[in-house]
């Protein structure tokens, strides 16, 4: 903070010494003109209108601008609509959960038990060149691993672990679980693996000169210390998949619909009013998400 | 200290079933693109090896039930998009982050409008702007509304690196310049621009990626002309056959490309600094 009050008294010195006028004083906000306007018009413009929207009427071909709450009573009341709402939470639950306690390991493991840089930048950079695919080639390359006679199955078969193949793998919740969870657990252990680096590892040292047990370390320091990590991946992981349709519809032969999936579907058919509601309504749910796992940590102090 | 051993690698073990679960999908897709084509499917056992699905990739193979990838005109079209969308984001990217370089009032407010970009789902973006698009009367197109919405989220992912990148920088080598008169507009292109030339090049190489790869935004505000990912999603409508591995694995070796051309002009660059360093001190 002390360092940028100097920077503003340097900044506005400056100004004040060579004295061109408006465009000294000002240009620092002509700098940010360009890229606030771009956001206003392409970013803000369209989420208001989306909420605009999910209040118009619609009818069967058309849309009009009366305002009304029809699209919204038809949401609630519908058992398919609902129950995509409950359907895209579960998963989004399952996922958050399971990039978790399947990402943390790996990360406390490039954070903590690799001390040297360049093999933690090794091993992250491993994990991040899966991203070099397509994300869509990504998806479908689960089905042949998935599938009845997928290598999932084959390999348990060859290795006698079961005898008749596993049916429920392929096209099922479990495998948009499964598929999601491969695509978005390195966002949880990228930021994860940069808080345990960032431990000073006297501290560590000196809990153990104190005769801490690996454990104790781990729950007192380890993990609190880490937890802005796992906040900033829960953020990511939570904002990805709750937008999610494509690996739902890829890996679940289209039977496991998602709020995202609605959306695709009713802008398919042209209710634009209804796709708008489902839009608030995934909006309302992200914002919830992100505050609530705002208030675990604060984030500015933290990072 | 015998247990901690164990657990180190006890977690080196998880690390390497860990990568193996990153990389299964990957290295399934490998070995299911030489799959024998035209009559093998996408799945085990492999009938014969063979490079057909390489060859039904160029259009090389003889017609078949297997229609070609609609690809070709889509990947022109996602490179040129791309491409576009590495200038923009990253010249307002770097714009931006020279803004903050002094505090004003009003910082967090743009902060968060700019990263708010890369957090909003695509498809309530894709769903925002298609709306407008229809309110307003435009057409959707993936120059228009499917490239702003590109730059909507790359730029942030410009910005933030840029950000970190003028943090570190050292500001009296500027205010030197500025000292002996140098304009401003010379002092960015001689003192400034070198400096942070590693950042820009990873703003550039993060938006490129990004919007070549970019999916829920496109769906829709590309119009009629699609993009490649727009293009791969039509194929999940219908059976899926090997020539979507081998393009995968095809596109897989340009990315590497890509960022073997990164690597050189980082290292250049690492270099080039390193050498005028040297020569100022013997100077």
């Amino acid at each position: 903070m002390a360092d940028s009050t100097a920077d503003m008294a340097a900044g506005t010195a400056h100004a004040a010494r060579d004295g061109r006028g408006f465009l000294a004083r000002h240009g620092n906000y002509l700098l940010l003109v360009p890229g606030v306007i771009w956001m206003i018009l392409f970013l803000v413009v369209p989420l208001g209108m989306m909420v605009y929207v999910s209040f118009w009427t619609q009818t069967t071909f058309s849309i009009s601008s009366d305002l009304t709450l029809q699209s919204w009573i038809t949401f609630f009341s519908s058992d398919t609509y609902f129950g995509a709402l409950l359907r895209t939470l579960k998963i989004w639950l399952y996922v958050l959960v399971l990039t978790f306690v399947i990402g943390y390991p790996t990360a406390l493991f490039i954070g903590q038990v690799v001390r040297n840089k360049t093999v933690q930048t090794v091993l992250l950079v491993t994990c991040v060149i899966p991203f070099w695919t397509s994300f869509l080639i990504r998806v479908l390359a689960w089905r042949p691993m998935l599938g009845v006679e997928g290598a999932i199955n084959i390999l348990l078969q060859k290795f006698g672990l079961i005898a008749e193949p596993i049916e429920v793998l392929l096209f099922t919740e479990l495998s948009v679980v499964i598929g999601m969870v491969q695509i978005y657990v390195v966002f949880m252990v990228g930021p994860i693996a940069f808080m345990l680096a960032r431990i000073d590892e006297s501290l560590i040292e000196a809990a153990r000169d104190l005769g801490a047990s690996t454990w104790t370390i781990f729950r007192k320091i380890i993990f609190p210390l880490s937890l802005p990590g796992v906040v900033v991946g829960a953020i990511f992981v939570s904002v990805m998949v709750l937008g999610e349709f494509a690996t739902a519809s890829a890996l679940s032969g289209r039977k496991v619909n998602l709020l995202g999936n609605i959306i695709v579907t009713q802008v398919g058919s042209l209710k634009w009013a209804f796709a708008a509601v489902i839009g608030v309504i995934l909006t309302v749910i992200m914002a919830v998400v992100i505050t609530g796992l705002l208030r675990i940590v604060n984030l500015r102090r933290a990072l | 200290m015998q247990s901690n051993n164990l657990l180190r690698t006890i977690l080196g073990a998880y690390t390497g079933l860990f990568i193996l679960f990153l990389y299964g999908p990957f290295i399934v897709m490998g070995i299911l693109s030489f799959q024998a084509g035209p009559e093998g499917g996408p799945q085990f056992p492999i009938i014969e090896w063979s490079t057909y699905w390489y060859q039904h990739v160029f259009g090389l193979t003889p017609p078949s039930r297997v229609a070609p990838l609609p690809i070709g005109e889509a990947l022109l079209r996602s490179l040129t998009l791309a491409f576009a969308t590495m200038v923009v984001s990253t010249v307002l990217g770097t714009l931006t982050a020279q803004g903050f370089r002094r505090n004003f009032r009003g910082s967090g407010f743009v902060f968060y409008l700019v990263v708010l970009g890369m957090m909003v789902p695509g498809v309530l973006l894709g769903l925002g702007m298609a709306l407008v698009a229809d309110q307003v009367g435009i057409d959707r197109t993936w120059w228009g509304t499917a490239f702003v919405l590109h730059v909507v989220y790359t730029f942030p992912f410009a910005f933030l690196v840029m950000l970190a990148i003028f943090n570190r920088f050292d500001k009296s080598v500027e205010e030197a310049a500025w000292a002996l008169g140098v304009p401003p507009g010379r002092t960015f292109r001689k003192v400034t621009f070198p400096m942070i030339f590693p950042g820009v090049l990873s703003a550039m190489l993060f938006a490129f990626t990004l919007s070549y790869d970019e999916f829920p935004r496109t769906l829709f505000t590309a119009g009629s002309d699609v993009t490649m990912p727009i293009a791969i999603y039509g194929t999940f409508a219908v059976e899926i056959h090997p020539n979507i591995f081998a393009f995968g694995v095809l596109t897989t070796l340009f990315s590497f490309a890509l960022l073997s051309v990164y690597g050189v002009l980082m290292t250049l660059s690492v270099r080039r600094a390193k050498t005028a360093a040297v020569q100022e001190e013997i100077a």
